[in-house]
């Protein structure tokens, strides 16, 4: 038997949690899935990587592990203008490894230009952290300087908050996971020009990285949000070498510099820095759970950001 | 005596010949671990100050900034110089140092010095290198490394 997962025609951050909530009903039986995303109008970067990191776990739950059982099925967007940019996007050349995909996927290449700074792209290793920052720093120089006001100079900040974002699928995930960046004009909140990172994976999650060295501090608050508070708040790591930890400090210092937001959702529990310029709650708890880690990082225009 | 060495030149045999970005803590710990055993090497020399020369590096992320400048000011006895720092390398050094309370010096195309990290602990290095008679006041009252 298969379950269905519908993608929302939305598909985002805010609509994540609705995403989760029914992936989450399908997954319990061990079924397989099938994700339906034909009705699908628009996606976010964040969206299209949480998508990749469902099938992975589909993959790894009831789709059988890999070379095992069968693929969770993907119905793919019928709007040809959604087609084109999830597949200029690359999630399709990503996707084709996790699903069995249904619906004529078009023949275009990933973007080598446009507001797609860093197609889907598959972070397994250091390599590919390495990859990712030599690709970023070529394509994000520009628009970073022109279009979004940001000093020249904060285009290796913004490298750096990219390979610190990465490197924590690479030291915590325990599996792969996939980063995307673009550029657009956020008209939902400010009406202006925005960078998004989006990273996502299907791996323990930081609860379950942090737990052998933390949850004795928290006692009986430890869960998803006590992990993502002491990750991101506090600055810990699970490795118990002092300089660890060094990462998420950083990126908070890169976005209060830049006026810019980082939100984390793990497990049942999501954790933000919420800049004025946005109305989103700092920490939600009791969510639908979900494997794995997801960042969602933005940079707005500079200038005025006051809503 | 001191011993000139290029982190560029390190990255690229060590690692990776096409990336020129000091990011991830396995890089950092590589590298690291090369400029550690060319220092060893060299130890034998009388070698007094380290300059580490950062020229032709692109990104530098905190990881790799905490994984080699960091452990490589903890755990060695001589002075350490950094050469060929931009503006992004010091935006990722700079806060690692401050939280290891730590500081290190960094040489200016004009060959000038200055500290970089914890204040205290910069202030300390500057006075201790002025003290140990490897550093020496310019006419324009900055200091520059006093060996060739």
């Amino acid at each position: 038997m298969t379950r269905l997962v519908e993608v929302p025609a939305q598909f985002d951050d805010r609509s994540f949690d609705q995403f989760a909530s029914a992936f989450a009903q399908a997954a319990k039986d061990g079924e397989r899935l099938l994700f339906d995303a034909h009705a699908a109008e628009w996606a976010s970067p964040y969206g299209l990587v949480g998508l990749l990191a469902a099938g992975q776990a589909a993959r790894g739950a009831g789709g059988g592990s890999a070379g095992g059982a069968e693929r969770p099925l993907l119905t793919a967007p019928t709007h040809a203008e959604v087609l084109t940019y999830w597949t200029r996007a690359g999630f399709f050349r990503e996707a084709a490894e996790l699903f069995e995909i249904h619906g004529k996927v078009p023949r275009v290449k990933a973007a080598d230009e446009s507001d797609v700074l860093l197609p889907v792209t598959p972070v397994r290793a250091a390599e590919d952290v390495h990859a990712v920052v030599s690709n970023i720093q070529q394509r994000a120089s520009a628009i970073l300087a022109s279009e979004l006001g940001l000093d020249p100079k904060a285009t290796m900040g913004f490298a750096m908050a990219l390979s610190e974002a990465c490197q924590n699928i690479v030291e915590h995930a325990g599996t792969g996971g996939w980063v995307a960046v673009q550029a657009y004009h956020w008209r939902r909140k400010l009406a202006k020009r925005v960078v998004v990172i989006a990273v996502a994976d299907a791996g323990v999650g930081f609860r379950h990285s942090l737990e052998p060295t933390q949850s004795k501090r928290f006692g009986t608050r430890w869960g998803d949000a006590a992990a993502l508070e002491a990750a991101l708040i506090q600055g810990v790591s699970r490795f118990r070498d002092p300089g660890r930890g060094q990462g998420l400090a950083g990126i908070r210092r890169y976005l209060a510099r830049w006026n810019g937001k980082i939100a984390i959702r793990s497990g049942t529990a999501r954790i933000a820095i919420v800049p004025q310029w946005d109305d989103d709650v700092p920490l939600r708890e009791g969510l639908p759970a979900f494997p794995g880690a997801q960042v969602l990082i933005i940079i707005p225009e500079q200038g005025s950001t006051k809503r | 005596m001191i011993q000139h060495i290029d982190v560029h030149a390190v990255l690229q045999e060590s690692v990776s010949g096409i990336y020129t970005d000091l990011v991830t803590r396995p890089t950092g710990r590589v590298v690291r671990e090369c400029i550690e055993r060319a220092m060893a090497t060299a130890a034998a020399a009388e070698v007094a100050v380290a300059r580490i020369d950062f020229t032709g590096v692109g990104c530098i992320d905190y990881s790799c900034a905490d994984e080699i400048v960091a452990k490589l000011l903890r755990s060695l006895s001589g002075v350490l110089v950094l050469m060929g720092i931009s503006d992004g390398h010091r935006e990722a050094i700079e806060p690692v140092l401050a939280g290891h309370r730590l500081a290190v010096l960094i040489e200016q195309p004009d060959g000038s010095l200055e500290a970089l990290g914890a204040p205290d602990a910069a202030a300390a290095l500057l006075d201790d290198l002025v003290a140990r008679r490897l550093a020496a006041r310019m006419p324009g009252g900055t200091l520059a490394l006093t060996l060739a």
